[in-house]
């Protein structure tokens, strides 16, 4: 694209090992270790307060972790002070200097840097034009709009060749269409230039859709890093499962072979049901709600359902039924072909044993 | 829906509850500022006859203009030695929580619960000839005998110093306090050490209010009085002084308005340079 930032430039592995982050009497980051590749796009996803931005603030330097180290480029960093760690990072809110103009606010980082004046003007235009905002340099960041500051921030993070960015749900403030817009530009760059990414999100589908991986936090601990697809079709627990898109859950009996219901009705399993060994007893079977399809009552192998309510979402319906034990099972199926269903109706719901997953009962997996 | 006199409808009043709230504020203007000034400014040039006689008086005797220059100069070195002693103080307090948030700022307030006069009195007893500060200067063996310290301008500079500090610690404080620390932080990321960012990025979003501050400090030091009389020296005396003695012991009130006049008309033109320079408004936008 542009000469300033070359195409050659490559990211940094990050190792976060037995990070922990101790405010007051609460652990905000328990025990997180997490090897990120050189190059690779991971996306930090949870809900509010599960640590994101401490983990991110850590690797940044702006938080000192109680416990643990930091290693980005094999280089160990977990004393070192931010402005020495030649690390971009693209903020929530409150990016941009206000009292510099757009071009000052890019080339910032470059005049620290102690580039000359005429050289930094050069490949702060340079990096403007990556972010498709050339000949803005002399605006102030008011004249902008969101989405606009937001890019500026991104080039002024990437002005540098940083090997590692940070972005802590840079996103958020933008309505759907820009955000959306701005998704692809991240990737863009990403692949263009090849740093590694560390992108904090509590959207998932932000998270599905542009990184390469994604760990999912809770409460200070991580519970999966994996893959996206992965992720949504072998989620590796109960909180993972529930956590991204929607999931049945039903409370069954386990007896090594069978999932058992309340009401006696049964589906075998096969092993790749349970991600981890399940010992018999009590258990939840997991089914997505989009693997589930209608048959005709009483259908040999179906479960037994009352509609409670249909939801008409234009190519896609969800139906909310329960079955006979009360629990609630919902299924997404296409609008089209469908015979029409209204609440009341029994209908059967066929389960495709292999769509299932187990997990024990138990809260504290 | 229909706005009430005090509801507001959006965020506007009615214009009558507006002007009904604003009332007192303009008469106290009007009656204890632009009145007296006004009528001040005519008796200079209406007293003894219709001329601009007394402003004449002003500029033919170098003396006045000595004494204008010297206000002038003091008043400068007052802004800047409290500049350079507030902008740690409000550093330190916009940085501070808790407690000790607390106590800093009611160190700053403490002055204002004693009147000035007290406050000038405790210099003079600090600075006389055997006063605590030439015990420690002799004691220390700095000198062998008690400087004269208090009628100096030095006393004074320090003294209005001292009583003027609050007018600029508290708005530098209120711009330092409304920078979001995400600032900070991106200049830190961008490889900005803690001072180069106190450079590049604090100071620079803390200008309005140190601007303000010194606006308040300077314009009111212009116009001191209790603490150069009580401890300058006659011989160099500040235009406040001048003014008073002119009315009070000359009784010749024409001529010390006159004298007022060039001050209004100084303080004047300092501001609206001020505000040129510096480009307030637009500071003020930008940092909002
Ligand atoms: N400076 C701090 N002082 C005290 N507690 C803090 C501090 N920063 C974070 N915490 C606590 O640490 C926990 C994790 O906070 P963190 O900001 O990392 O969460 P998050 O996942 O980024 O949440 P969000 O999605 O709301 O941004 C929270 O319980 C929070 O209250
Ligand atoms: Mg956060």
């Amino acid at each position: 694209m542009s000469q300033a930032v070359s195409s050659n430039v490559k990211g940094a592995s990050i190792e976060i090992k037995h990070l922990g982050k101790t405010f007051g009497n609460v652990k905000a980051v328990n025990d997180v270790s997490l090897t990120i590749n050189a190059g690779e796009f991971v996306a930090l996803l949870g809900p509010s307060g599960s640590g994101k931005s401490t983990v991110l603030m850590s690797i940044a330097g702006f938080e000192r972790p109680s416990e643990g180290q930091i290693l980005i480029g094999g280089q160990d960093c977990t004393r070192l002070p931010p402005n020495k760690r030649n690390i971009g990072m693209v903020f929530q809110h409150y990016t941009l200097f206000p009292h510099l103009s757009v071009g000052d606010n890019v080339a910032f980082p470059l005049k620290m840097r102690g580039v000359a004046k005429a050289e930094r003007r050069r490949q702060a235009e340079a990096a403007l034009e990556v972010v498709r905002l050339g000949g803005y340099g002399d605006r102030t960041p008011n004249q902008l709009s969101g989405g606009q500051q937001q890019r500026v921030a991104l080039a002024r993070a990437i002005v540098y060749n940083p090997q590692v960015l940070l972005m802590d749900e840079p996103l958020s403030a933008l309505d759907k269409n820009l955000r959306e817009e701005m998704q692809i530009e991240i990737k863009r760059l990403h692949a263009e230039l090849g740093f590694t990414v560390v992108f904090v999100t509590h959207d998932q589908g932000e998270a599905l859709t542009m990184a390469d991986r994604i760990a999912i936090l809770k409460a200070g601990r991580l519970q999966q890093v994996s893959q996206a697809r992965e992720l949504y079709e072998r989620p590796s627990n109960l909180f993972a499962a529930s956590f991204i898109g929607e999931m049945n859950m039903l409370p069954v009996r386990w007896d090594g072979v069978n999932a058992v219901f309340s009401d006696q009705d049964q589906i075998r399993l096969p092993d790749t049901a349970s991600i981890q060994p399940v010992r018999p007893g009590s258990a939840i079977l997991a089914i997505r709600p989009e693997r589930l399809s209608i048959a005709a009552p009483g259908t040999e192998g179906s479960w037994k359902a009352t509609v409670r309510d249909v939801v008409y979402a234009g190519a896609g319906s969800l139906l909310i039924t329960h079955l006979a034990d009360g629990s609630e099972v919902r299924l997404r199926v296409a609008s089209a072909g469908q015979a029409p269903i209204r609440p009341g109706q029994e209908i059967g719901i066929k389960v495709p044993p292999e769509a299932a997953l187990l997990y024990p009962a138990d809260a504290s997996q | 829906m229909k706005p009430g006199f005090f509801e507001a409808d959006g965020r506007r009043m009615s214009r009558g509850a507006i002007l009904l709230l604003m009332a007192p504020f303009f008469a106290l203007i009007f009656f204890a500022f632009i009145y007296p000034l006004g009528s001040l400014l005519s008796l200079s040039v209406l007293e003894p006859s219709p001329t601009l006689g007394n402003y004449e008086r002003v500029l033919e005797n170098p003396l006045y203009a000595t004494v204008l220059f010297r206000t002038l100069r003091i008043a400068l070195l007052v802004s800047l030695l409290s500049l350079a002693l507030s902008l740690p103080v409000a550093i330190l307090m916009a940085n501070s929580r808790g407690p000790k948030a607390v106590f800093l700022t009611a160190c700053v307030l403490l002055p204002f619960w004693s009147s000035v006069l007290v406050r000038t009195a405790a210099w003079a007893i600090l600075l006389q000839r055997n006063g605590l500060v030439n015990d420690f200067l002799q004691g220390i063996g700095i000198t062998s005998e008690p400087l004269r310290l208090l009628y100096t301008q030095g006393a004074v500079v320090i003294a209005m110093t001292h009583v003027l500090m609050p007018f600029m610690v508290l708005p530098i404080y209120g711009a330092l306090r409304n920078i979001p620390s995400d600032y900070n932080r991106a200049s830190a990321i961008c490889g900005a050490g803690p001072l180069r960012t106190f450079w590049e990025v604090t100071l620079p979003l803390a200008m309005p209010g140190i601007i303000g501050g010194f606006i308040l400090v300077f314009l009111t030091a212009l116009g001191y009085f209790i603490t150069p009389s009580l401890l300058g020296s006659p011989q160099e005396m500040m235009i406040a002084t001048l003014i008073s003695q002119q009315m009070r012991e000359n009784l010749d009130w024409p001529f010390a308005a006159a004298l007022v006049g060039v001050l209004t008309l100084l303080v004047t033109i300092i501001t609206i340079a001020f505000s040129k320079v510096f480009r307030f408004e637009r500071m003020l936008g930008a940092s909002a």
